[in-house]
């Protein structure tokens, strides 16, 4: 519904960025650019996210109640916006685990019938 | 949470620990800044991209009204010709109203200028027993006013006069107030430049003072400042100009100078300051603190009628003398109250008629595109958002309509403040103001509203009925038509009456008269004034194309009410209590008037130079004076005398009789006038001449006549009798031209609106209609058949439009006065006029009602 910036490949990392920014804040709270970090090197520097989809999904997730924000004073000594999980936001972590999985799975079927979706 | 200082912060802070990443890892601070800058992005993209998150549902909105606005925009070109239709009268609606509106609030609404008006009383004596409205007061009648109040703390006068003023330019007649030194104080006005008068320029011995208004400051002495200072001569009296005032209200006359007491010797004069029914005064009060306006009417009330106990001999019990005590402000607006009001009828009858066009077009409109919302209902739209679509279209439509409209209040609203300005001065001042656009704005919006909810949305359950439609058409036109009706009787009304007054009879010779001011320094003459007057006479009747002169003291309906009615009986007669004898207009004359304005001596004799203040007191005597002293008789050689007690008991020899005329009524009526020769009672001031041949051509000459023969002497207002009453008349004319103009809009606005039913029901019958002719019906049958149906329409409309215009008129008479039902003729005419509207609107339709296409009708759905 509402527009986002139209690069397809970002397009499709909308939901499934919301995802990773899930997962990444599941071991406690981290700033936003130390998320981005985060996600660039468990992917091996296959996924840059830029600050332009970045920013917005935390705070769209912060609207949403899965993510909470607080202030406080980063590695810098400069003010920065530390994000975390909620309950709600684990619950959704987990939702969305479980429908990843089963999304590749059923697309590992279609491209490749003989192997099986990884776990 | 929704913080851009916070979002700063924020994204300061990512900045901040990224360069430190990359120092930490050996760059340097320079280029780790740059770095991380271009790392990061755009910065202003990504405050956007965050915004969007943030009002996310604003943007979702926002996105689909623009939708709508464009999918309605292209929807409208395809119909043009409706979309302009809609918005010119939506613009003339709107456009009227929004005028209107911005004259009454700054007329009705806006408060005055003057410091504390709230407390600013206007006081006034009237005799409705012989219908003088605003009789005045005299100096002994304010002595014991102020003397006695309590609930006014301070009174101010003022009297108007005319002085001859000297030293600002030519010689110029100027219309004067005379005030007492509190009246500025009480009015609570300022100077703009220089100081006002005070108490100190009260009394016989303070030095002539005199304040310029603004308008003449402005106007006439074009905006100098270095005539502050100047010394002027008022009739015989030096004067000095002390200040300028602001730009206010004048009232009770628009005057072009104010000037204190000692400028006029009249007012010093001994007439002036004992005579109880010498009455030349407008009084001012401010309320004292505490008291409430009853408590100062009640009180004022009461002493005035003691005043009347106490001195019977100065009030005629027929007189019916009365106090009357408004706020100032009340006074002002009050006589533009009632025309301001019934111009905003008149503008929302207008508004009324063009949104039904409106409604109608669009409900026309809409029944061809029920497929289309039937399509889009089917596809899954809510009703909400076809209702969106709707709304988004009419608001295109009506905000186009309200912009121009606001682009055509500005001239609209100058023409009605010109027109207002003849009920109440405030209406010279008013501009275009932001009211007008938020008035624009929300008529917009209200007539979007409403025309969004008109047309009928695809129902989900049952076939959609086509009558239905048909039947609100008529309704709307048969409103419109109502409405016109209305109007147009009422523009017929006062357009019959305009004509009948132009050609009525006045008795002068109105083409080739010549009639100027030519005032005298003083009220009475002199000798050297009597031989200057002979000679300038003389010399103006050898003037080339001039047939004759001569002097009077009126010219007819321009000076009007200059000198009110005097009682009069006939010479040894017995005249009954003082003043309620028959009272006569009194005039000066000289010898030759009579030939020279065209009016036939029916009796006696002319004056002549004999005829003068050594000999015999001669009048001459309209004929219904003659009738009514000496019924049964000649009037000629019998005697008459005034009876009023500031007059003369003389009694004057009849020398002849003259027909009737009346110099003072747009519509003669019989006046009962008495001339006096000009040089027995030494008073004159107008002179009238006979010119064969354009009367116009022979005024510079006339001018350069008496420049030659003295330089002081004012030559003003040249005119021709047809012209002076055709001033006159131009409120009347201005009247009727306003309400034509809003009776034609409408009635365009209404043929339109037949037009477009019948059109409408034209092609929602084709398919009947193809019928009938394959049935071998003929198509003048369809035709007739079409006409007949407009003109149901209109003599519906015709009949409801004058049951309401009859109750209208009921209801409007309670409230104001003046209002008549509309004759027959002009109610019959206005009919007659909208049924030819009604034919010539219906003649498309049932024309194309009679050419259909049998095979194209029979296949259209």
């Amino acid at each position: 519904m509402a527009k986002t910036p139209d690069d397809p490949r970002l397009e499709l990392l909308q939901g499934t960025l919301d995802m990773l920014v899930l997962r990444t804040l599941q071991w406690g709270r981290q700033h936003g650019h130390g998320i981005g970090q985060a996600i660039r090197q468990q992917s091996d520097d296959l996924l840059k996210v830029e600050t332009g989809s970045l920013y917005p999904a935390l705070h769209r997730l912060e609207k949403r109640g899965w993510l909470k924000s607080e202030w406080g004073v980063s590695e810098a000594n400069q003010k920065a916006k530390y994000y975390k999980l909620t309950a709600a936001g684990k619950a959704q972590l987990l939702r969305e685990r479980d429908r990843w999985s089963q999304l590749v799975h059923a697309i590992g079927r279609i491209m490749n019938p003989a192997s099986t979706g990884e776990e | 949470m929704h913080d851009d200082r916070e979002l700063d912060d924020e994204i300061r802070g990512h900045l901040a620990i990224s360069i430190k990443d990359r120092i930490d890892r050996g760059e340097d601070p320079e280029s780790a800044r740059r770095a991380a800058l271009l790392e990061f992005g755009y910065v202003p993209s990504v405050r956007d991209a965050v915004h969007r998150v943030w009002y996310s549902r604003w943007f979702d909105m926002l996105a689909d009204f623009a939708r709508d606005m464009r999918i309605g925009l292209r929807s409208l070109s395809r119909t043009k010709g409706l979309a302009v239709t809609v918005v010119a009268t939506l613009a003339l609606g709107i456009g009227a109203n929004a005028a209107i509106f911005s004259v009454i609030r700054g007329v009705l609404l806006r408060p005055l200028v003057n410091r504390g008006e709230d407390q600013l009383i206007y006081i006034q004596q009237s005799t409705p027993g012989v219908g003088v409205a605003n009789a005045m007061f005299s100096v002994p009648e304010i002595a014991d006013i102020t003397a006695r109040a309590k609930t006014i703390s301070a009174f101010g006068d003022f009297s108007t006069i005319d002085f001859t003023m000297l030293g600002l330019g030519d010689p110029h007649v100027v219309k004067a107030g005379v005030v007492s030194g509190a009246y500025f104080d009480v009015m609570g006005l300022s100077p703009v430049l220089g100081r006002l008068l005070d108490e100190e320029d009260d009394g016989p011995n303070a030095p002539g003072a005199v304040v310029l208004t603004h308008r003449f400051w402005s106007t006439t002495l074009k905006s100098d400042a270095s005539v502050v200072g100047k010394t002027v001569r008022l009739g015989a009296i030096d004067a000095k100009v002390v200040g300028v005032l602001e730009p206010s209200v004048p009232y009770p006359a628009e005057t072009e100078i104010i000037a204190n007491v000692v400028t006029s010797p009249h007012h010093l004069a001994a007439t002036m300051v004992t005579l109880r029914t010498h009455r030349m005064t407008d009084l001012f009060g401010r309320l004292a603190p505490g008291a409430t306006l009853d408590d100062a009417r009640r009180e004022l009330t009461s002493i005035h009628a003691a005043m009347i106990r106490e001195h019977p001999e100065a009030y005629s019990p027929k007189a019916g003398t009365r106090l009357s005590v408004a706020r100032l402000r009340d006074q002002i607006t009050a006589p533009a109250r009632p025309i301001l009001i019934l111009l905003l009828a008149a503008a929302a009858i207008v508004f009324v008629i063009a949104c039904a066009n409106v409604a109608n077009l669009i409900l026309a409109r809409s029944v061809r595109r029920e497929g289309e919302l039937s399509v889009r209902a089917a596809l899954g739209a809510s009703r909400g958002a076809l209702r969106r679509t709707l709304l988004a279209e009419s608001l295109v439509l009506c905000g186009a309509g309200a912009a121009l409209g606001v682009i055509l209040a500005r001239p609209f609203v100058a023409i009605v403040a010109r027109y207002a300005s003849r009920f109440s001065v405030r209406a010279l001042d008013v501009t275009v103001d932001a009211s007008v656009l938020w008035v624009g704005a929300l008529l917009a919006i209200a007539a979007a509203v409403l025309l969004a909810h008109i047309p009928r949305l695809p129902s989900t359950e049952g076939a959609r009925s086509r009558r239905s439609p048909n039947r609100r058409l008529r309704m709307f036109a048969m409103t419109q038509i109502a409405c016109s009706f209305v109007l147009l009787a009422a523009a017929a009304a006062l357009v019959t009456t305009l004509l009948a007054l132009k050609d009525v009879q006045t008795g002068y010779n109105m083409r080739s008269v010549l009639a100027i001011d030519l005032p005298t320094a003083s009220l009475s003459m002199t000798a050297a004034d009597v031989s200057f007057y002979r000679e300038l006479t003389q010399r103006i009747g050898r003037l080339p194309g001039v047939d004759g002169v001569s002097m009077g003291t009126n010219v007819p309906w321009r000076d009007a009410g200059k000198l009110p009615g005097i009682p009069f009986a006939s010479a040894g007669g017995h005249p009954q209590a003082g003043l309620d004898n028959p009272r006569a207009r009194i005039r000066m004359v000289s010898p030759g008037f009579f030939s020279v304005l065209g009016v036939p001596l029916l009796r006696g004799r002319d004056f002549t130079d004999a005829d003068r203040a050594s000999s015999e007191s001669v009048v001459i005597v309209s004929k219904s004076v003659a009738d009514r002293l000496f019924p049964n008789g000649d009037a000629v050689n019998r005697k008459m005398a005034w009876t009023d007690p500031l007059f003369d008991k003389k009694a004057h020899r009849i020398v002849g009789v003259v027909a009737d005329v009346d110099d003072e009524h747009i519509v003669p009526e019989a006046l009962l006038t008495i001339y006096h020769p000009v040089l027995q009672l030494m008073v004159a001031g107008r002179l009238f001449v006979h010119v064969s041949g354009d009367p116009y051509a022979v005024v510079p000459a006339l001018k350069k006549v008496v420049r030659r023969m003295s330089a002081d002497q004012p030559v003003e207002r040249a005119a021709t009798l047809e012209d002076v009453r055709a001033e006159v008349l131009s409120p009347r004319r201005l009247n009727a031209f306003v309400l034509s103009g809003f009776a034609g809009v409408a009635l365009v606005i209404a043929v339109v609106g037949v037009s477009g039913v019948l059109a409408f029901s034209v092609k929602a019958r084709m398919r009947e209609f193809g019928v009938r002719l394959a049935l071998g019906s003929s198509p003048r049958r369809l035709l007739v058949g079409v006409l007949l149906e407009g003109l149901f329409i209109v003599g519906a409309g015709i009949l409801v439009g004058a049951a309401a215009g009859y109750g209208l008129s009921h209801i409007a008479a309670g409230y104001l006065d003046n209002v008549h039902v509309p004759g027959v003729l002009p109610t019959l005419a206005a009919a007659m006029l909208l049924a030819a509207a009604a034919v010539l609107a219906s003649l498309v339709p049932a024309a194309r009602a009679s050419h259909v296409d049998v095979l194209q009708a029979l296949r259209s759905e």
